[in-house]
């Protein structure tokens, strides 16, 4: 049969066009990975000097924040040799980082970045981002809060300049404690109490919900607990996600899930979830201090929610917790490091910067050790006229457990324990299992990407 | 010798250069370079390779990486897809051209435009448009079904797989309808005059003449199919915002996505991608060799 001759007749042999189309359309999913090289030696390279004093230069800024260009225009009015010009990427893990990484893989990218923490050491493992200890950064250091400062610290280098972290609180409706007779709970026993209580009070209510689908709060709570997953030493990584600490917060879960203590039909701030908080059938929140603005889009809530301390595991770990947190970090695709750094240091120490970024962009806590924003400290009228900022999230801030390191592979452990809570809602599935299994993978995944690793014993 | 023999040997070649030469940059140099890089690894010395990366030939590590237990699933998954969504869309979309192509149709050319036209809408937009008809508290079908007492779930584990499905069916029918449609169109009149004079009725028309003779557009619409289907990607991809069941290795495809562009781990991602070219190869193959051995 000729090859292109039009389709007719009943058995035959497929033609040559056909099997090139078939070929064709077969070798498309190929083409998706053939884009990138692997493996590149991390930055080593010499300081670059500043620029002369007649020339001027323009820094590109990606960022998923709103508004940011407006604090940049504050800085550009000041300084009209170094202006600053943002671009606006999807969130970091749902299509940002991608983004970055090809633009950097392909020679490209921007002079500054914005990077959640734990996605830093991914990007030092790609050699991505500048040691910006090379320009001056350890001189700026007490200028930041310590428990952030801790978080961009490596191998004695620093590889982002915090520009805002998430202490963790308790977020509550006022009324619906009251109902049950509760006070915001100090532990977490005293928490799962509360859940019991209201859903004895009633039956479509929960205290609160658990993410279906996000691995970041149970993180956070292992944390808090006083966990240590990954541990630098030496040439190697020691990974324990089985210790007591997690061990004991995994259970906990465990049982709140079994016995119905929480909401697992919706993620928190989901559009169900704001329907529910509004009739009342979700009475709490523990959540970071950047859900404040979140929260007050719960319809005909003002007034009638409070904050208080995150509940604590007992006489174990930390008073609070971390969850989120971002850096403005320098890409080795910049040719103006220094330029890069003054400005990012400026927009996280500068009062006018922070008030600006939290009015424009609603950053989360500022990382300055002096000014936690001029807005932040008044009375809130929405959560009943308390000034949570100071009371609960100010001293949030410095109870952290700063054992605590990101690594290199973090994106794959919070992938594995997304899935572990999904195989326990859906398959029943216990957390304690899936995080041992996690740990066993995690060991793997940092050899797969050609590191040293074991479990610490 | 003959100058002017060898101008025309050179000829198509030179009127296909500016073809090959775009067609070797985009397809076959990435193409070759995927299945490269599926043998390469990466080793790093220190805590963040700080020390130095080098890459090394790694044989069939990445292979062997790539078939994890969650891409092994992706795959049975995906086969399990085919097995139940093709055959539906090609029933489906035999029928309606079928229909539109006998003798009492009512304005098929309406008909045919209303049923090729969700293939127009772009399968991400199309996704969302169903999503918020899955989506409960926004899906009115919920509702309504709720209402009534039934209690759906399109979301649910067991259940998302067939709301893709749904999805895809919807999209591809008409398109396949249009190839069956082009095909019967071809059948000329004299073989329908010749069934009706001697005594044909209408299904025997059917089964006799149109289905038999419309066979190679039905192998050329389900291999295009089973390739459509084992590269599923945008509807799970854009899915996972509302079903929570979607992991990232819930296709092949978004398993080799997964690992290229967030763990930034393009051997194993190139070792899934050489791996599920593989299978699409083998599958379609198969499919033409078991029709044709029908046929003859």
């Amino acid at each position: 049969m000729r090859a292109g001759e039009p389709l007719r007749g009943g058995g035959r042999a497929f033609s040559r066009r056909e099997a090139l189309l078939i070929g064709l359309g077969a070798s498309a999913s190929l083409l998706l990975a053939g884009c990138t090289p692997a493996g590149r030696p991390p930055a080593t390279s010499a300081v670059i000097p500043p620029i002369g004093p007649r020339e001027s230069v323009t820094l590109t800024y990606w960022s998923w924040l709103e508004g940011l260009q407006d604090v940049c225009d504050i800085w550009n009015a000041r300084n009209p040799r170094v202006q600053v010009r943002t671009a606006w990427i999807p969130g970091g893990t749902v299509g940002g980082y991608s983004k970055l990484h090809a633009a950097l893989a392909a020679g490209g990218g921007p002079d500054i970045a914005q990077i959640e923490m734990l996605n830093l050491p991914e990007f030092i493992l790609q050699g991505s981002l500048v040691d910006l200890a090379q320009y001056g950064a350890h001189d700026v250091s007490d200028r930041y809060d310590q428990a952030i400062w801790s978080q961009v610290q490596f191998l004695d280098g620093v590889y982002g300049i915090p520009q805002d972290s998430g202490p963790v609180g308790f977020y509550y409706r006022a009324d619906r404690l009251e109902a049950v007779g509760a006070e915001p709970p100090r532990t977490w026993d005293e928490w799962a109490q509360i859940a019991k209580a209201i859903r004895e009070d009633d039956a479509d209510s929960y205290l609160e919900c658990v993410p279906s689908a996000d691995g970041t709060p149970f993180i956070s709570y292992c944390q808090q607990a006083g966990a240590r997953w990954f541990e630098p030493q030496g040439d190697e990584w020691l990974v324990s996600m089985t210790d007591d600490a997690t061990l004991s917060v995994a259970r906990f879960f465990d049982r709140a899930i079994d016995d119905d203590l929480v909401d697992t039909r919706f993620d928190v701030f989901s559009p169900a979830w704001f329907a529910a908080a509004a009739d009342g059938r979700i009475a709490a929140a523990t959540a970071a201090s950047w859900a404040d603005r979140t929260i007050e889009g719960v319809r005909d809530g003002a007034g009638k929610w409070r904050v208080a301390p995150m509940q604590t595991w007992g006489d174990r770990g930390f008073g609070s917790s971390y969850l989120g947190g971002s850096t403005a970090a320098v890409m080795t695709s910049s040719a103006h490091p220094q330029e890069a750094f003054d400005f990012v240091t400026w927009m996280t120490t500068d009062p006018e910067a922070i008030d600006a970024q939290i009015e424009h962009c609603g950053i989360g806590w500022s990382t300055s050790r002096d000014h936690i924003g001029t807005s932040r400290e008044k009375p809130s009228e929405f959560f009943s006229g308390q000034e949570y900022n100071r009371e609960v999230f100010l001293p949030a801030a410095s109870e952290q457990n700063t054992d605590w390191v990101w690594p290199p592979i973090m994106v794959r452990t919070l992938a594995m324990v997304a899935d572990a809570f999904r195989a326990k809602l859906s398959a029943g599935v216990p957390l304690v299992d899936s995080i041992a299994a996690a740990e066993r993978r995690t060991v793997q995944a940092f050899r797969d990407a050609g590191l040293d690793a074991r479990r610490r014993s | 010798m003959g100058g002017r023999y060898a101008a025309q040997r050179r000829a198509p070649w030179v009127l296909m250069a500016p073809f090959l030469a775009l067609f070797a940059l985009t397809f076959v140099a990435p193409i070759a370079m995927a299945i490269w890089q599926s043998f390469v690894a990466v080793d790093r010395e220190g805590l963040f390779g700080e020390a130095g990366a080098t890459s090394r030939f790694a044989g069939l590590d990445n292979y062997a990486r790539a078939l994890s237990a969650g891409f092994v699933a992706s795959i049975g998954r995906i086969l399990l897809f085919a097995v139940v969504q093709v055959p539906v869309m090609i029933v489906l979309a035999t029928a309606l051209a079928l229909l539109l192509q006998s003798a009492a149709a009512r304005w098929p050319q309406f008909f045919r435009v209303s049923y090729f036209l969700p293939y127009g809408v772009p399968g991400v937009i199309a996704t969302i448009l169903w999503s918020f008809l899955y989506v409960p508290g926004l899906s009115p079908i919920v509702d309504v079904a709720s209402a009534l007492g039934i209690d759906v779930d399109f979301l649910a584990p067991d259940t998302v797989l067939w709301s893709i499905a749904n999805i895809v069916t919807w999209t591809y029918t008409g398109y396949n309808m249009l190839i069956i449609v082009a095909q019967l169109s071809a059948i000329p009149k004299d073989v329908y005059e010749a069934a009706r004079i001697d005594g044909a009725g209408a299904w025997r028309v059917v089964t006799s003449i149109q289905l038999p003779l419309i066979r190679p557009a039905l192998v050329l619409a389900t291999v295009f199919s089973l390739i459509g289907t084992l590269q599923l990607f945008a509807e799970p991809q854009i899915m996972q915002d509302v079903a929570n069941a979607i992991d990232s290795e819930y296709t092949p495809n978004l398993a080799a996505y997964t690992n290229a562009f967030t763990y930034n781990d393009y051997g194993v991602a190139s070792a899934q991608a050489t791996l599920i070219a593989l299978v699409t190869f083998a599958l379609s193959f198969l499919f033409l060799r078991l029709t044709r051995e029908k046929a003859s």
